[in-house]
């Protein structure tokens, strides 16, 4: 007999699914920006440009109902990794990936209504949340208003630093969607953990 | 026989020994002691033809109206590409005494009179222009080109400096109603250069960054600079023209730049890198190396994760079927 637990509200599954489609647009028009092949165009150069920036800003907007509604709800406790023994578990977890899994050993930090994360997606999701996507949303800011740039650094023009952080950053953040996806098939089912994002349900 | 042989030769002779004068008149700068001499010539003309000249004019009953339209700046001429010559070079009889001949302007130097092979070359360009479609009588070099103060991209080199210069030529004219309506075709309205730009992210951003010229000239000729100045129809508008790899700006507004091309922090056209950051044709490719192969891994990573799990729980069930 399966078993259903409540696990998130509506709002956080609203913002998950606009943030995860804004960055998948920002992925694939950015792309198209970074590598423009007049040769091998994914998508045209200004229609690129201009998704990109309407995505962008939409980005920042649902960011901002990400920091507010952590803060309003209580959330943000959630992407703190709570000691005692972060860095155990975090290797726990590591170890149950590198092979528990495969010796079909059960998830080792279950999710529950009170602690949504394991320790490593605790720790993943705070630096990219806060650290990775703060970087790329600034320095895409500036790349919109390219005067707030600095006119030159060290003899290059002073945009060349805002595009590393963003191209940087933005790097982490497809690796982190592949990897973020791929992991969504770890819960009981393959399908659960996507079900449960979908509905809020956690089925067990 | 040898007779007309030595005739072909002094003629081929005679030809080479022409062509080779003709960069030395143009190119030769005159000597320190000559240049002292031109400049103290050329100061009796901006004696009236300057703001200290306009404001306190060295005779009376001057026409202060008409002088005001032929002002020139010393040092803007001096660093200008006619700044080492005598005023008089080009404004000859007539100009040298005050008041001028009422006949002076008609003796004026043209620029093809120095310029006599570029003009050539120009003229086949200007020809298909929109300039000349709409207003080849009217139109001519110092339309735009003001011969006091135009410097060669080569002597200014800063991008950010030649940017000004040449954009400033179209923009007195195409984003000044006034200006227009003095030189266009009488019933031509001058279009709202914001408007008809509107499509270009960053405008007037462009504008410092790169010159009109860049998408108004063919872009096909990936060596030169064309004199035929397209309209809006047939203006380059692929933006991957210069956002790419393989950035027609080094033909253009870098050319006299990209032989300095370094590499610099192992960036493909760090020249550009300079002065403007262009997205798509100043990158690292080392880092975009680095970064694909880190997706290629992560990819076949996580693919690699399945598989192996897909695999180890057949085993595991067939285990326990057994």
């Amino acid at each position: 007999m399966t078993k259903r637990v409540f696990m998130l509200p509506l709002w956080i599954r609203l913002w998950h699914w606009s943030n995860a489609l804004a960055i998948i647009v920002l992925a694939v028009t950015g792309i198209s920006l970074h590598f423009s092949d007049p040769a091998l165009p994914l998508v045209e150069f200004s229609l690129a440009a201009r998704i990109h920036n309407v995505a962008g800003v939409i980005l920042v907007g649902l960011y901002a109902v990400f920091v507010i509604g952590n803060i309003v709800t209580g959330n943000w406790w959630q992407y703190v990794p709570k000691p005692p023994g972060i860095i155990q578990r975090c290797l726990r977890q590591m170890q149950y990936y590198g092979s528990g899994i495969f010796k079909g050993e059960p998830e080792p930090f279950p999710p529950t209504p009170e602690t949504n994360f394991n320790a490593l997606q605790a720790v993943t999701y705070w630096s990219i949340m806060y650290l990775v996507l703060p970087a790329v949303i600034v320095s895409g800011l500036i790349f919109l208003y390219p005067q707030l740039a600095p006119d030159t650094l060290f003899g290059l023009d002073g945009l060349l630093p805002v595009a590393l952080v963003h191209y940087l950053g933005a790097a982490v953040i497809i690796l982190f969607v592949v990897s973020h996806i791929y992991l969504g098939t770890m819960g009981p089912k393959v399908t659960s953990l996507f079900k449960m994002m979908f509905t809020g349900w956690y089925e067990h | 026989m040898i007779g007309h042989l030595r005739k072909t030769l002094s003629r081929i002779l005679a030809l080479l020994a022409v062509l080779a004068a003709v960069p030395a008149l143009a190119g030769d700068p005159p000597s320190a002691d000559e240049l002292v001499k031109i400049r103290a010539g050329n100061a009796a003309c901006l004696a009236c033809h300057s703001e200290a000249g306009l404001s306190k004019p060295p005779k009376e009953g001057m026409d202060l109206k008409a002088l005001r339209k032929y002002l020139v700046h010393a040092d803007t001429y001096a660093a200008s590409d006619h700044g080492q010559m005598a005023c008089s070079e080009c404004h000859g009889d007539g100009y040298d005494a005050h008041p001028h001949a009422a006949k002076a302007r008609e003796g004026l130097s043209e620029c093809q009179d120095c310029h006599a092979r570029k003009a050539m070359r120009i003229e086949r360009q200007f020809d298909k222009s929109v300039h000349a479609e709409n207003l080849s009588e009217t139109f001519t070099c110092v339309t735009c080109h003001d011969a006091h103060t135009m410097a060669l991209a080569s002597k200014l080199r800063d991008p950010h400096k030649i940017v000004a210069q040449d954009n400033k030529i179209c923009l007195d004219c195409h984003d000044s109603d006034l200006a227009f309506a003095r030189i266009a075709p009488e019933k031509k309205k001058r279009p709202p250069i914001d408007d008809i730009h509107s499509w270009l992210p960053n405008t007037r951003l462009h504008w410092k960054a790169v010159r009109c010229i860049e998408c108004h000239t063919p872009t096909e000729d990936k060596l030169s600079l064309s004199h035929e100045i397209q309209n809006k129809d047939k203006a380059e508008k692929k933006c991957a023209t210069c956002h790419s790899a393989n950035t027609s700006l080094n033909a253009r507004l870098y050319r006299h730049l990209a032989t300095e091309e370094q590499h610099k922090y192992g960036f493909i056209n760090s020249v550009i890198l300079g002065s403007s950051y262009v997205v798509g044709a100043t990158r690292n490719p080392t880092l975009d190396f680095g970064l694909i192969a880190l997706f290629g891994a992560t990819v076949v990573g996580v693919l690699g994760h399945g598989l192996v799990r897909i695999i180890t729980m057949r085993l595991r069930r067939s285990k326990k079927n057994d």
